[in-house]
């Protein structure tokens, strides 16, 4: 059954999951009318749809500032394009533009729902293009508190979701994997926004129920139509660190074409679409 | 003066036992509060340089006390690597991360650390080294395969053998490391795992050694006491008069300890010492008053007109003794060492209050006893002399003694220079070296531990190697130059481009320059879109001068500053000062091997800056991302180079300084680069360098004023110098004999050197100051007089030897090194020294008479022949 899953990556919402949800009869114009519901599995996936499906394309460009509990703070900048494929597979491309000796490194990610994500990295300064193993997602992303599941987001189907809490604002739904071995959480809860369908925040905790890693985001702003979380912060509360991201220049519905989310690309990236417009 | 006080305290003896009381009661009440420190970094002064940039060192990167936990398996063959083995070493490692204190996410393991690994060609993975344990006997092989392709863990988690594997736990609070130690040790019974497991690590010896130490001193010092006692009651022959200087020696130390513990020092492992030093030392003067007063004591006598008697005769000797002692002690205070210090200043304090109790409180409890008690113990006492017992055998021993010394003065002179001799070329044998796991005897589980863990692992002692620019420090200054001309360029062109700069620059401010850099170029980059054509290409001059001073402050992304260090690692492993080094080369190698074939050829630093960062930001995208700052500070202008050392020897330490500093020479380093040492095996040289240097100087200034003490006691320079005699063999022989038979010179034994030289004085200054009054009392025959002297005073001497001798020896069982050298030590001293001065005094006496005693016996004007009834 699709799930939901939380992250960093709020700002994209998809415009056929607003014509689904207006054939249903719901009143889902962004901001509009609370929406109502108690089947966890259309929660988790309209919150799936807000936070990962917005338009058929999207652009944004995102700066990261890396806190670690000692107070070392690191920066890194990058462009990040998305295309919807169908059925809910989809290409991003995260090419870096600082620090200046990670410029041209490119992450690239087809997510195929169902089945491993490929993954490829490409590094100029070693003139390296390396497809990166299906094993383990929840590895550091470049170094900061978010990981790499996180930037195109966790499989629905890998976790069983429950409706714990409906309040005013927001549905909270409790989410605990179907394979504990292949994850360092017992179960997260995410907290979604009841008028923007996106999750607001998630909390991490393991089975002693003690949270450790905690997401939320800080702001939301209407881009294009579609609620797009800008600025969101990621925690590790056992190190004391925590990552910030901005996302910014943030776009819709562009028509990036499917030959910039192929390898031979990471070699050449994209400029057209990298810089900004 | 003294008998005036002896006098004062006999007659109000209620007023002396009153003030006694309310000193034990009112510092004793302070002893609860105690506070142990073991932690040899205490050492130094907090403010000493090395340990002000260890801890530094500390912040910088992250590090952390960390104890090792080994687990040894006795297969040979596949040793460790048993999907057995390894599920234990996986459930230990959880257990270990679930305990209070430890740093959960810093432990290291096979169960907690990363894989990067080129899993088929073209095809990377990052991912757990061992999340679960594997299942089956292939898959453990091929666990090995992995491990021991990864640098970083052999030698480290993995012995190199296969048989051993470590777990590194990091603890946030030493001082709570035997606890830790105990939690693990109860996890592994329960957990029920086979191989055996061992636990060493610096802060464990530390802090099992603190808690050793306060049962020592539970143990010890009562030992002592009650040793002390029963030899005292043999000499006395009474249990009433013997409690008296019982009493004084347990008075002292419990005013000692509260006023310690009351002012607010922590009691470490040299104060812990001080009850031990004290009870004996207490009851010294107490000997030489009641073996007086038993000669003395007449049945039907007067206690009080006796005890006058025998304090009038002694005060002198006993205040100089107390001073002299007070002074060894006190010359510990010119020892760098804090601890030391402390120790040295408080058993100084104690060794004044046992002289003051013994010129009051002995008097007052003497004289307070029943008169029949004290015709017992008299009666037994001369009684045992006449039958030939103790007293007589020891009588005719002394004496025999004496007639000897006067008659082959020569020949033992010519010994004692001989014997002066050897002791100085053993002096010269000595090595200086320490080692706080030493500290504990061989057989001891901490010892086992320590063996069989660095027999099998690169070494569980840790040094870093710290490596810095030093130039080009101030990239706020290297900014406005490159800028400068940029905008003065801007401004002959017409455009003006200063205060938006400063503005951006302000607004950029950061924690520091760094993160100046950073946000700068991040403001520059939102100003672009603000900006026109004209002044937008300005404008991306000056990001491109920001990135570049951002950039080239990046020390440690110079392919050729890695590669130093991996040369210099090579250096230290190949020739084996160290078991293994780790470093940002060691990660930056690993991880472009695996990126690049997976193949040996390729564990290299790639050659630009910009590929070592890539290397490096393909490291972050690990699980473990932080562990990078172990090795690199986040500005890359300092790295950490981690040395594992089989050994903690200071003499170890020291060779691999040595060989760094011969490579440094030999091969300079990269400029504006310096070196700098840190970690707890280098702390303790440093402190052992301190104490050695610093108790040269505390022994040298102690001799200085002891001698001076002597000339102004005696009055007399010769007197002065012949006092100082058969301690300076005395310490000589000593240092001598450990040089010979290869005691390291370390911590115990430097703090002893200063102090014996205080305590082996005593008995010369007994023997001189009474053999005066004798050879007066004889009308001026210096022969006549060492007769005398020869009865009583000899025989109180030798009945202090042994005391003391016998009050020391109940260290000589205790678990712990120190407190057994300590034992050794003064037990020789007292014995060599009480011997030294019985055969030395009378031997230089007796061949240059004229020099100290005028023949005849006429006193001169002037000169200080009768001194009895001054000070």
């Amino acid at each position: 059954m699709p799930a939901f899953r939380p992250s960093f990556r709020c700002f994209f919402r998809h415009p056929r999951t607003v014509l689904a949800m207006a054939l249903l009869g719901l009143a889902v114009t962004a901001g509009a009318a609370q929406a109502q519901s108690t089947d966890v599995d259309e929660i988790v996936a309209r919150a799936n749809q807000a936070a990962y499906y917005a338009g058929d394309d999207g652009r944004s460009e995102a700066r990261m500032r890396i806190v670690d509990g000692s107070g070392r703070e690191q920066v890194r900048q990058f462009t990040l394009l998305r295309r919807d494929v169908d059925d809910g597979r989809q290409r991003y491309l995260v090419a870096f533009s600082r620090p200046a000796d990670v410029r041209g490194t490119v992450f690239l990610v087809h997510k195929n729902p169902g089945a491993a994500d490929d993954r490829w990295l490409y590094l100029p300064g070693l003139d390296l293009v390396r497809r990166i193993a299906p094993g383990d997602k929840r590895t550091s992303f470049v170094g900061s508190h978010v990981f790499y599941e996180d930037v195109s987001g966790r499989h629905l189907e890998d976790d069983r979701h429950t409706l714990v809490e409906t309040t005013d604002a927001h549905y909270v739904v409790k989410s605990e994997p179907k394979d504990p071995g292949s994850v360092e959480f017992a179960a997260f809860t995410t907290w979604i926004d009841r008028d923007t369908w996106l999750p607001v925040r998630s909390e991490y905790a393991r089975a002693d129920g003690r949270v450790y890693r905690r997401m939320e985001v800080l702001e939301v702003r209407e881009i294009d139509g579609y609620p797009t979380g800008t600025r969101m912060r990621m925690e590790d509360l056992d190190s004391g660190g925590h990552t910030e991201i901005e996302f910014r220049f943030s776009a819709y519905d562009l028509g990036i074409p499917d030959a910039v989310f192929t390898e031979r690309s990471l070699r050449n990236p994209p400029r057209q679409w990298l810089e900004r417009q | 003066m003294g008998e005036t006080i002896a006098r004062l305290s006999m007659r109000r003896p209620r007023w002396v036992f009153l003030a006694v009381l309310a000193l034990v009661v009112g510092l004793g009440a302070l002893i609860p509060r105690i506070a142990i420190d073991t932690d040899p970094e205490n050492m130094l002064a907090a403010d000493q340089a090395d340990r002000v940039y260890d801890a530094r060192t500390d912040a910088r990167f992250d590090l952390y006390d960390t104890l090792v936990v080994g687990l040894v398996s006795d297969r040979d063959e596949v040793g460790i690597y048993t999907p057995e083995a390894l599920a234990d070493l996986h459930a230990l490692t959880r257990r270990i991360q679930a305990i209070d204190g430890v740093v959960a996410e810093e432990v290291m393991s096979l169960a907690t650390v990363d894989n990067v690994e080129q899993v088929a060609p073209g095809t990377i993975s990052f991912d757990w080294l061992m999340d679960a344990p594997p299942q089956t006997a292939d898959e453990a092989a091929a666990l090995r395969e992995a491990v021991e392709r990864l640098p970083m863990f052999l030698g480290s988690l993995v012995s190199e053998d296969g048989r051993a594997a470590g777990i590194f736990v990091p603890i946030e609070d030493k001082n709570a490391s035997h606890r830790i130690a105990a939690e693990i040790e109860a996890a592994v019974a329960e957990l029920g795992i086979a191989e055996s497991v061992h636990i060493t690590g610096q802060p464990v010896a530390q802090d099992t050694f603190g808690v050793q130490m306060f049962e020592q001193m539970a143990i010890s010092a009562p030992l002592a006491g009650l040793l002390i006692f029963a030899v005292m009651v043999y000499f006395f022959r009474s249990v009433p008069v013997v409690v008296a200087p019982m009493l004084l020696a347990m008075v002292t130390v419990i005013a000692t300890m509260g006023l310690l513990i009351g002012l607010g020092y922590t009691v470490h492992i040299m104060s812990s010492m001080i009850p031990i030093f004290l009870m004996p030392i207490a009851v010294v003067d107490s000997v030489h008053v009641m073996s007086d007063f038993s000669e003395r004591w007449r049945a039907g006598g007067d206690p009080r007109e006796v005890m006058a008697r025998v304090i009038q005769e002694l005060h002198k000797p006993i205040i100089f003794t107390s001073l002299t002692t007070s002074v060894g002690f006190g010359s510990l205070l010119l020892s760098p060492i804090p601890p030391v210090q402390v120790f040295g200043a408080f058993v100084a304090c104690g060794v004044l209050l046992a002289m003051v109790l013994t010129l009051t409180f002995l008097p007052a409890y003497v004289a307070a006893l029943p008169g029949r008690t004290l015709d017992r113990m008299a009666e037994r006492v001369h009684g045992a002399s006449a039958r030939g017992g103790e007293g007589g055998r020891l009588a005719r021993l002394v004496a025999a003694t004496g007639r000897l010394a006067t008659r082959r003065g020569r020949a033992l002179l010519a010994l004692f220079l001989l014997l002066l001799g050897v002791a100085v070329y053993g002096i010269t044998q000595i090595q200086i070296n320490d080692n706080p796991t030493r500290w504990f005897k061989a057989g001891h589980e901490i010892r086992i531990a320590d063996r069989v863990l660095n027999e099998h692992f690169a070494g569980t002692y840790e040094a870093y190697l710290v490596v810095e620019q030093r130039a080009g420090g101030d990239l706020a200054a290297l900014l406005a130059e490159r800028v400068e001309p940029l905008l003065a360029e801007a401004r002959a062109a017409g455009v003006a481009l200063g205060d938006d700069w400063a503005s951006l620059l302000a607004q950029s401010r950061g924690e520091d320059i760094q993160a100046t850099l950073d946000n700068l170029m991040f403001a520059i980059d939102d100003h672009l879109f603000e900006v026109g054509a004209t002044e937008a290409e300005w404008w991306e001059r000056l990001l491109t001068a920001t990135e570049a001073v951002r950039s080239e402050a990046l020390t440690f992304q110079q392919p050729e500053v890695l590669r130093y260090l991996a040369d210099l690692q090579q250096y230290l492993e190949e020739g084996g000062y160290v078991g293994k080094a780790n470093s940002l080369a060691d990660l930056v190698r690993t991880v472009n091997r695996e990126l690049v074939s997976g193949e040996a050829a390729d564990f290299r630093i790639p050659d630009s800056a910009a590929g070592v960062a890539q290397t490096i930001l393909s490291y972050q995208s690990s699980h473990r991302p932080g562990d990078l700052w172990h090795f690199v500070a986040d500005d890359y202008r300092s790295a950490n180079v981690w040395l594992q050392l089989p050994s903690g020897d200071n003499q170890d330490m020291q060779r691999v300084l040595d060989a760094v500093d011969a490579y440094v020479d030999a091969t300079p380093l990269p400029a504006g680069l310096a070196l700098e040492w840190a970690g707890s095996t280098y702390i303790n040289l440093v402190w052992q360098g301190e104490m050695v240097t610093g108790m040269l100087l505390a022994l040298l200034s102690a001799f200085a004023v002891v001698l001076v003490m002597m000339v102004a006691l005696f009055r007399s320079l010769w007197l002065g110098i012949l006092a100082m005699l058969p301690l300076t063999l005395t310490v000589s022989l000593i240092y001598g004999v450990m040089g010979l038979v290869g005691k390291d010179y370390d911590m115990p034994v430097a703090v002893l050197s200063a102090l014996s030289l205080g305590l082996s004085v005593d008995f010369a200054i007994h023997f001189i100051q009474r053999l005066r009054e004798a050879v007066a009392e004889a009308g001026g025959d210096w022969r006549d007089g060492m007769a005398r002297v020869f009865a009583e005073p000899a025989r109180a001497i030798v009945r202090n030897a042994i005391v003391i001798a016998i009050g020391f020896l109940p260290l000589l069982v205790a678990p712990l090194v120190p407190y057994v050298t300590v034992g050794i030590f003064l037990a020789s001293i007292m014995a060599v020294s009480a011997v030294v001065t019985l055969l030395m005094l009378p031997a230089v006496v007796a061949t240059w008479p004229d020099r100290f005693f005028a023949v005849p016996a006429r006193p001169r004007p002037g000169a200080p022949t009768d001194t009895r009834k001054e000070v």
